[in-house]
Parts: C-alpha cells; sequence; structure tokens
C-alpha cells in the first residue's frame, strides 16, 4: 500500500452519518468539524436554537460537507426520538452516536435535594440511555458502529464539590460499559473521561472564578487546560477504523492529570 | 491542528525494541506510513532487517539494529545510533515482553526466571526511556509508548511473574508520564487482548480460541493492526494533550489462557 493511502483509510469517515448531542457547545462543535473535514455527514442537536443553526451553518462552510443543525431537548424522550426520525428520513442511516450532551454546577455535598440529583440523572445519563436505545436498530445495520460518551474525570474520581454531576457521570460510565458487553460484534461503545477543557462561559457558570483556573493550568502535567479539539481527536479516534477493536474502555484525556500527592505536606 | 497534521510523523524518528515481529513490526510500519523514521531494534537482526528494508521500499527511511532489550550495552547502542543515523529522537515503543504464556508452577518459578521477566518487560522499558528522554526533550517533542496487556489488570492462573511486570510497567509508565510531563514528553500504554501472533500462535489450540471468543463482544481475536492503530495514535501529535494513560485493546472481553 502506497504511504499515507493507509492512514487515510483508517481515519476517513467517507459517507458515516453521525449524531452528536449539545453539539453547539464546545466540544460538540470541535468534533463536528474534526468529523466533517474527515468526510462524515454529522447532525449536531442542541437545546439552544439559535446557537445549534448557526454553529451547523458554520461548520458545513468550512468543510463542506453537509452539517445538519437540529434542535432537540435531550430530556425529552419524545424529542428524542423525533430527532431518529428526521435523521434516518434526510440520511436513510445512523452510523455513529456521541453521547456529548452534559452539565453540572458545584453544588456542596449536603446542599443538594430530590429534585436536583434526579434532574442531573435526567441530563447526563438518562439522555444518554433513551437516545442510544433508540438509535441502535440502525447502528446495528452500519459497518464499524459506534457510541462515545462525553464523560468526565469527576465521574470516576471523588467530587464532592459537584455531587449532581458526578454521580449522575458516574451512572453513565458504568452504562457505557455495559452497553459494551452486550453490543458487539455490532456496535462499539467507549467513554472519554474529561479533565478540564476551556470551554469559555460554560465553565464560568458553573462556578469556576478566573484565578481557579489558573490555578487548574499551573497544576496540570502538561500545564495547560484542554482545548475542545483535543477532546474531539480523542473521540474522533475510538470512532474510526483504527480502534475496530476497541470497544468497553475509558480513555482519561486531561493533559497528564495533575500533580497531587495524597500525604499531607511536611514543609 | 491542521487535520493532515493529526497524524504526521515527517521529521520525527522512532525506536521500536522487538520490531521485527508480530505487535513491534506492525507499529514500525505504522508509524513509517505517517512519515516517521524508525530505528528497527530486535534480538534478530535478520528479521529487523527485513522490516527496515519494508518500510525503505515504501519510500521511508529505516535501521535495523541487533539489540537484546537484557543488555544494557545494547540499549545504549540502540540509542545512539538511532540518533546519529536518523538525526534524533522522539518517540519510543518499549514493545517486546516476554512471558507472556504463563503456566508457571507457583511452588518451583525460579528466581531467575521471575526477575528476567521483569528485567525485560520493566526494567529494559525503564532505562530505554532514561536514555531516550533526553533527545526527546531537545528535540522538543516526545512520547513513549510501553505495549502492557491485559494481564497486567487481570487476575490469571499461574502467570504471576508477567502480569506482576505488566501491572509494574503500567504504573511506572503513569509516574514517568509526571516525571517527563513538563519536558513536554508524553507516556502512555497500549494493552493488547489476545493478538494473532507468533507469540500467541505458541499457545493457542481452537478450544482456547472458542473459549476466549465467547468472552469477547467483537467476536475476533485481536489484528496486530488493531494494536499498531493504538500506537500510532499516541505517538502523534492528534494525542498531545493525553499522557499517563493505558488503552486497552481488547475487543470489549477478557481471552484468558486456562
Ligand atoms: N469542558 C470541560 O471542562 C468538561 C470537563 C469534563 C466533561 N465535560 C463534558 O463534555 C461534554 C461537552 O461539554 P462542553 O464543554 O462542550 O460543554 P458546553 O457547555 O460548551 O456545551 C454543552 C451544550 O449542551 C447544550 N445543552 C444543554 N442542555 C441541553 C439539553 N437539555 N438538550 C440539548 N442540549 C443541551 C448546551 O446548549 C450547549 O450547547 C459534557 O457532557 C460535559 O459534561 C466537559
Ligand atoms: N500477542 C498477544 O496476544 C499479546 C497480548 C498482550 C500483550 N502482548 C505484548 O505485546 C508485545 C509484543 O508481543 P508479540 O505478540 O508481538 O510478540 P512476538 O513474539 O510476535 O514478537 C516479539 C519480537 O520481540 C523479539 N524479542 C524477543 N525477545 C527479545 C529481546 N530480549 N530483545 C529484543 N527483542 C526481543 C522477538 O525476536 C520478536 O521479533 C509484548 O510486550 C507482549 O507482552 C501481546
Amino acid at each position: 500500500m502506497k504511504k499515507t493511502e493507509l492512514l487515510n483509510d483508517l481515519f476517513s469517515f467517507d459517507g458515516r452519518v453521525i449524531i452528536i448531542t449539545g453539539g453547539a457547545g464546545a466540544i460538540g462543535s470541535a468534533l463536528a468539524e474534526l468529523l466533517g473535514n474527515l468526510g462524515a455527514s454529522v447532525v449536531i442537536t442542541d437545546i439552544n436554537e439559535e446557537r445549534v443553526k448557526k454553529v451547523a451553518a458554520e461548520i458545513q462552510e468550512k468543510t463542506g460537507n453537509e452539517m445538519l443543525g437540529l434542535v432537540a431537548d435531550s430530556t425529552d424522550e419524545n424529542q428524542l426520538r423525533e430527532l431518529v426520525d428526521k435523521v434516518v428520513a434526510r440520511f436513510g442511516k445512523i452510523s455513529g452516536l456521541v453521547n456529548n450532551v452534559g452539565w453540572g454546577a458545584a453544588t456542596p455535598i449536603w446542599g443538594s435535594d430530590t429534585d436536583k440529583m434526579v434532574k442531573s440523572y435526567k441530563l447526563n445519563t438518562l439522555s444518554a440511555y433513551n437516545l442510544t436505545k433508540f438509535c441502535m436498530p440502525y447502528l446495528e445495520k452500519e459497518e464499524n458502529a459506534s457510541v462515545v460518551f462525553s464523560n468526565s474525570r469527576v465521574g470516576n474520581t471523588p467530587s464532592p464539590e459537584f455531587i449532581e454531576y458526578s454521580t449522575a457521570k458516574a451512572a453513565l460510565l458504568n452504562m457505557a460499559r455495559s452497553m459494551a458487553v452486550v453490543g458487539g460484534p455490532k456496535v462499539r461503545f467507549n467513554t472519554v473521561l474529561i479533565g478540564s477543557v476551556d470551554n469559555g462561559e460554560s465553565t464560568l457558570d458553573a462556578g469556576f472564578t478566573v484565578e481557579m483556573l489558573q490555578k487548574i493550568n499551573d497544576s496540570i502535567v502538561m500545564k495547560r487546560r484542554g482545548f475542545p479539539a483535543d477532546i474531539a481527536q480523542g473521540i474522533m479516534f475510538l470512532m474510526s477504523k483504527a480502534a475496530s477493536w476497541v470497544t468497553g474502555v475509558d480513555l482519561t484525556l486531561d493533559g497528564g492529570g495533575r500533580y497531587e500527592s495524597k500525604m499531607p505536606k511536611s514543609d | 491542528m491542521e487535520i493532515t497534521n493529526l497524524f504526521n510523523l515527517k521529521n520525527r524518528v522512532a525506536v521500536i525494541t522487538g520490531g521485527g515481529n508480530g505487535i513491534g513490526k506492525a507499529s514500525a510500519l505504522i508509524l513509517a506510513q505517517a512519515g516517521a523514521s524508525v530505528a528497527v531494534s530486535d534480538l534478530k537482526l535478520p528479521d529487523a532487517e527485513s522490516v527496515a528494508e519494508e518500510i525503505r521500499q515504501m519510500g521511508g527511511k529505516a535501521i535495523a539494529v541487533e539489540c537484546n532489550v537484557g543488555k544494557d550495552e545494547d540499549l545504549v547502542n540502540l540509542v545512539e545510533r538511532a540518533n546519529a543515523e536518523l538525526g534524533g529522537i522522539h518517540i519510543l515503543v518499549n514493545n517486546v515482553g516476554v512471558g507472556g504464556g504463563g503456566r508457571e508452577n507457583p511452588f518451583k518459578i525460579g528466581v531467575d526466571k521471575f526477575v528476567w521477566v521483569f528485567e525485560l518487560n520493566v526494567f529494559s522499558a525503564w532505562r530505554l526511556s532514561q536514555l531516550c528522554a533526553p533527545y526527546m526533550r531537545d528535540g522538543g517533542y516526545g512520547s513513549i509508548i510501553n505495549i502492557t496487556s491485559m494481564g497486567s489488570i487481570n487476575k490469571s492462573p499461574n502467570m504471576s511473574a508477567y502480569a506482576g511486570s505488566k501491572a509494574a510497567l503500567n504504573h511506572m509508565s503513569a509516574n514517568l508520564a509526571y516525571d517527563y510531563g513538563q519536558y513536554g514528553i508524553r507516556v502512555n500504554c497500549v494493552g493488547p487482548g489476545a493478538t494473532k501472533t507468533a507469540a500467541l500462535a505458541s499457545v493457542l489450540t481452537p478450544e482456547i480460541e472458542a473459549k476466549m471468543l465467547a468472552g469477547t463482544p467483537i467476536k475476533r481475536l485481536g489484528e496486530v493492526e488493531d494494536i499498531s492503530g493504538a500506537v500510532l495514535y499516541f505517538a502523534a501529535p492528534v494525542s498531545e494533550w493525553v499522557s499517563g494513560q493505558v488503552l486497552f485493546v481488547n475487543g470489549g472481553g477478557v481471552q484468558t489462557l486456562d
């Protein structure tokens, strides 16, 4: 095989139709652009109508590949059903799904309540369960079909300051692993555990201050928070042909993590 | 990052141990496909030479170096030659691993055997990392990829030497990721499940294979290209914010010999 032809083939997304939820946000839109550039037809869905239309149009312009921006509230089961119908009506198939929608605010560990906990579970966990379930009949028909979950480092480490978000993400992590066990050989399921990524205002809304963010930058082994593209690139790899024997894994994308010691400092 | 640069290893030099066959060979070939110059090393020089020749045939640059990873002078020589003949070192794939067949008798396994497994699987990877890191630091790009195994996290019968050594390799990698991170050097592991190589063929029977597939969601054993794809991911700029990780490539399951 000629040099680089092999690589083009491994990372080609030509002819693949991929849905990304929360697609108007930082990571979702970076992923949509990357997959579009690699040949995919991408459907981004988001609750924010204005942004999802705008982002889809911008990316379609940049990549030259069809990009559909659809409004859907991921916490509404009926809207997810309609979403799947719309995608199938337009493209006739679904080859990949990125359950990327998710958000969580800082809450003191004893400051939450039933409503807040359930609300977080609906957004971060149930949204992915429902949409994956509705997509399965279509995914099963595609070659190298793949589902990736945008999870967080709070989902697999103690995170008392994000009790609603972290417990919902922890549930999402185990859900992905369970799906992987029964999903093969037809569909692969993998998780990315995301570290601190610069997504602009969204982080500030979650309760981080500029000082906190500077401290995070300094503490990360790679000396910077992630770019949305860093995460998009990891998700792309997991969806590619190069990863066709990869399922049920959690890949941490966190700049090498933070220097931290469990021992109290002596000085 | 420009899309064409995600997997671009042009002007990068990769060093691979046990590159003459199996997973090492597949890794050498795919890194060369991405544009890297490759120092293919192996205990068996003719095997390394034929892989280097294959790379040259496809228009790439490669040298073959005889290297027993159990000998310090061989490791030093490998690094010196790679740097001198290919111009720097940016990527290191510690691929050699012995003892994967397991089947040791816990009452009888000798000290020599146990130590030998750790020397080849852990010590050589640590030492080569130490030898290559200064070139990576000075060259402004560094990625170390250690080939571990599912044995590193599974409890497998009669395999304490191999499994223990691979677990040590995982954790050593995570620590080196901390230590080298500030110099722009990333350290990650790829953990293959049962992959069709000579090493596996020597212990595989149809019965074992059937049992392995029963526990594997993606109903096939691994091909060397499944593993080298993950090696490429960690070697290339596409993963520039990823370090200290173990990526298991195992079809979603556990394949055990016994
Ligand atoms: N940015 C980080 O540091 C970070 C860290 C760990 C995990 N993550 C995870 O990565 C994913 C993407 O994060 P991001 O940084 O791109 O976030 P973002 O806030 O930039 O984007 C999220 C998008 O989801 C949309 N959304 C919110 N509620 C919705 C709903 N009910 N239905 C449909 N869309 C809805 C928002 O409008 C927004 O466009 C999330 O799952 C998040 O939990 C992010
Ligand atoms: N094949 C599998 O199923 C599998 C599963 C898990 C992990 N692994 C790991 O993958 C790595 C590669 O295994 P493989 O299956 O490709 O093996 P392989 O036997 O196919 O190839 C190993 C190569 O290493 C060379 N080699 C052996 N001892 C050496 C030494 N002391 N110094 C230098 N070179 C030496 C051999 O000559 C050969 O070319 C090992 O670390 C192994 O533990 C393999």
